[in-house]
């Protein structure tokens, strides 16, 4: 499929949307603003993102979560609520099931690593190299070597 | 000093560990776990000693800035080379990859750009002649 510009940057804006906790839009709504069909528009974010338009509100505002709790000056509840999910219960279900643990221990883990109040951790902004430090010395000799068949 | 090791920023390393593998073709070098995310690397079978591509998380939020600004002005964050980019690109085509400019030549090279799907623009190239 090709992509045309002007799509590419409804598509954009879209998604600039989408990650917006202030813009809680309906996909209906967002396929409008963007003036394309719903079924139209889900299926472009798909191709051209990987993943529909709904994920991706999901998972942008489960990142979110992750930076208001690392900061710790909010409760999970409140966090809960800043970034757009209504109910707790779901809220930290699907945080635990995406992140690995609760919101809770995930904001007194993240939070005991802030020497800088206001600073994000190191450990919330990993790069190439800063992931590459992290593993142990006898890292590459010791671990088996993937083969595309684990895929 | 040789350049050994280069990175793209993506939004999920687990989705684009399928998309450079079983869509690209490239093959991974390593997958190892480094805390909450995995140090990924993949190279391509047709150089797998050449550089290795890191698949690095977009969480750091300056990088994933920069990224989406990227993408939007249609600019590609990095590009590969090809000795047959109009198959290459058909291939591609047919599995649903998504173009943002088709086969061209431009100047000394041919070249495509395509989404990657987590958040980039690549761009694909041949040297003409």
């Amino acid at each position: 499929m090709l992509l045309r510009d002007h799509v590419r940057i409804r598509l954009c804006q879209a998604r600039d949307m989408l990650a917006s906790v202030d813009l809680p839009m309906h996909v209906d709504d967002l396929a409008r603003e963007v003036n394309m069909s719903p079924f139209h528009f889900i299926r472009q974010f798909q191709s051209v993102f990987g993943v529909t338009p709904h994920q991706f509100r999901i998972a942008s505002r489960l990142e979110h979560a992750k930076l208001l709790l690392a900061r710790g000056t909010y409760s999970v509840t409140d966090v809960c609520m800043e970034v757009g999910f209504s109910s707790l219960g779901s809220f930290s279900a699907l945080f635990a099931q995406r992140v690995g643990e609760s919101p809770s221990a995930y904001r007194r883990r993240m939070h005991a690593m802030v020497s800088v109040p206001g600073r994000i951790p190191a450990v919330l902004t990993p790069g190439c190299l800063s992931l590459l430090a992290q593993l142990p010395p006898d890292a590459f000799s010791s671990f088996r070597e993937a083969s595309p068949s684990r895929l | 000093m040789r350049i050994k090791l280069t990175s793209i920023m993506v939004d999920d390393q687990e989705k684009a560990l399928r998309f450079y593998t079983n869509l690209l073709g490239f093959e991974r070098k390593h997958d190892i776990p480094a805390g909450e995310y995995r140090w990924i690397t993949v190279v391509s079978p047709e150089g797998p000693d050449d550089l290795e591509l890191s698949l690095e998380p977009n969480a750091n939020p300056a990088g994933k800035t920069f990224q989406q600004a990227l993408f939007a002005q249609g600019i590609p964050a990095t590009a590969f080379e090809s000795s047959q980019i109009d198959a290459e690109c058909a291939r591609l085509k047919e599995k649903g990859v998504v173009f943002t400019r088709e086969p061209m030549d431009a100047g000394p090279v041919r070249m495509a750009i395509f989404s990657d799907t987590c958040g980039n623009l690549i761009q694909l190239h041949q040297k003409k002649g």
